[in-house]
């Protein structure tokens, strides 16, 4: 039986990954996370350098656009738009969350 | 080896087009998928679901299961002697191996026999796995311990289930739903191609005291009559101790007080804060006297709670 002791690494607002890192991560080709930047649903953390960043929590919403990919055969055109709603969504649950702290939802 | 009906799966004849097994696999993501769905059975509901449509949308994979022939779901079998064309499947025990497992290195295969000439690596499987933790471990930082499984060749080349067991060092800063990385700790890779890695989503066990937003918590204080009109000191349970906290006189319910930097630590800034939410409440069976002393303060008392419904 294997047993590690492993450090872990942060997915959130705190922490960068690159777009190679972003790209071997989800799964996506980096012209479709290009495209997505473009499009104005991703944003990097340095838009004006040439090797783009991410912050770590992308990699979240960009992991379940992959799978929503796959699992739908979702269209490239449709990305952007479901990267947007996804961001969405996870803005509003955590209002609800904020507006709601006695709910265990 | 256990048997699954994948067509019962997707709900649809043996006989189905490819078409039909496409269309009835996407009405069944739509209520299922776990990124979609809140059914919370969905999860497991869409494991089945997707097995089935990975095997049965691949024209040569769906030959290949026909080829293994009718059973009720869940009897035991074995593949009869080179199956699907894969050589050298005679003397596999096949006891510890799932279906899915079996055409996962089905199509691993078709692919090394594809691209022999390259060896062209295929990455390791990605795997997600949920632990909770306690409010104190995550104030205070802990080690878990994870436990999975991943399929995986053993030494005489047979495709086994193989425990997976790390500890993992959970530090200080986070807070719930925290999703972590943990870099080449998935399925292995093939022909050199990188180890898959495993996602880590964190939560916390409910509290019998605190409730948690981001990095701050939040309790119910509950208060006497008596303390909420005229004002209190009271001890108030933090994840670091109690700490005594001035009540204002006149607080009603629902007010939060703020006791600054008592929430969970983050990792580069001070801790989030502790809200305490004033309750008032009062006692189901008052004795004698405090029954007294209530009429008395009713005679007494000219506020008025409701004037504004006039």
């Amino acid at each position: 039986m294997n047993i590690d002791f492993t450090e872990l690494v942060w997915l959130d607002q705190h922490h960068e990954v690159s777009i190679d890192e972003l790209a071997e991560l989800s799964g996506l080709a980096q012209e479709e996370l290009q495209h997505l930047v473009e499009s104005g649903a991703l944003i990097p953390t340095n838009p004006d350098e040439k090797r783009l960043s991410f912050s770590g929590h992308c990699v979240v919403s960009i992991r379940t656009l992959s799978r929503l990919k796959q699992d739908f055969e979702l269209e490239p055109n449709a990305f952007a738009l479901t990267l947007v709603f996804l961001e969405r969504i996870r803005t509003l649950e955590s209002k609800l969350r904020a507006l709601n702290p006695s709910s265990s939802e | 080896m256990k048997f699954k009906d994948y067509y019962e799966a997707l709900g649809v004849a043996r006989t189905a087009t490819q078409d039909e097994i496409k269309k009835a696999y996407r009405k069944l993501a739509h209520q299922y998928h776990p990124d979609v769905s809140k059914d919370p059975a969905g999860e497991e509901k869409f494991k089945e679901i997707g097995e089935a449509y990975a095997t049965l949308k691949d024209v040569e994979k769906r030959a290949a299961y026909d080829e293994l022939g009718r059973h009720p779901a869940g009897e035991e079998f074995r593949p009869p002697p080179n199956w699907g064309g894969q050589q050298g499947t005679q003397g596999y025990s096949f006891d510890d191996v799932d279906l899915s497992d079996l055409f996962a290195s089905f199509s691993k295969g078709r692919q090394g026999r594809q691209h022999q000439d390259r060896s062209m690596p295929i990455p390791g499987q990605d795997y997600e796995l949920a632990t909770q933790i306690s409010l104190e471990d995550a104030f205070n930082g802990t080690t878990v311990d994870l436990n999975f499984t991943v399929p995986e060749y053993d030494a005489q080349g047979q495709l086994k289930r193989m425990p997976h067991t790390f500890k993992a060092r959970i530090p200080k800063g986070l807070t719930d739903g925290q999703k972590m990385l943990l870099r080449g700790k998935g399925g292995k890779g093939a022909h050199g191609g990188p180890d898959g890695n495993l996602y880590l989503n964190i939560s916390f066990t409910p509290h019998r005291l605190f409730r948690v937003i981001d990095h701050d918590l939040y309790i119910d204080l509950p208060l006497t009559v008596s303390e909420a009109a005229l004002g209190a000191t009271v001890k108030v349970p933090t994840l670091d101790g109690a700490v005594n906290l001035k009540v204002p006189e006149g607080i009603a319910s629902g007010q939060k007080l703020r006791i600054a930097k008592r929430g969970l630590p983050r990792q580069s800034q001070d801790n989030g804060d502790l809200y305490a939410i004033a309750q008032i409440v009062v006692p189901a069976k008052p004795s004698d006297k405090e029954r007294e002393l209530f009429k008395e303060l009713a005679e007494v008392s000219t506020f008025n709670p409701r004037a504004h419904f006039e």
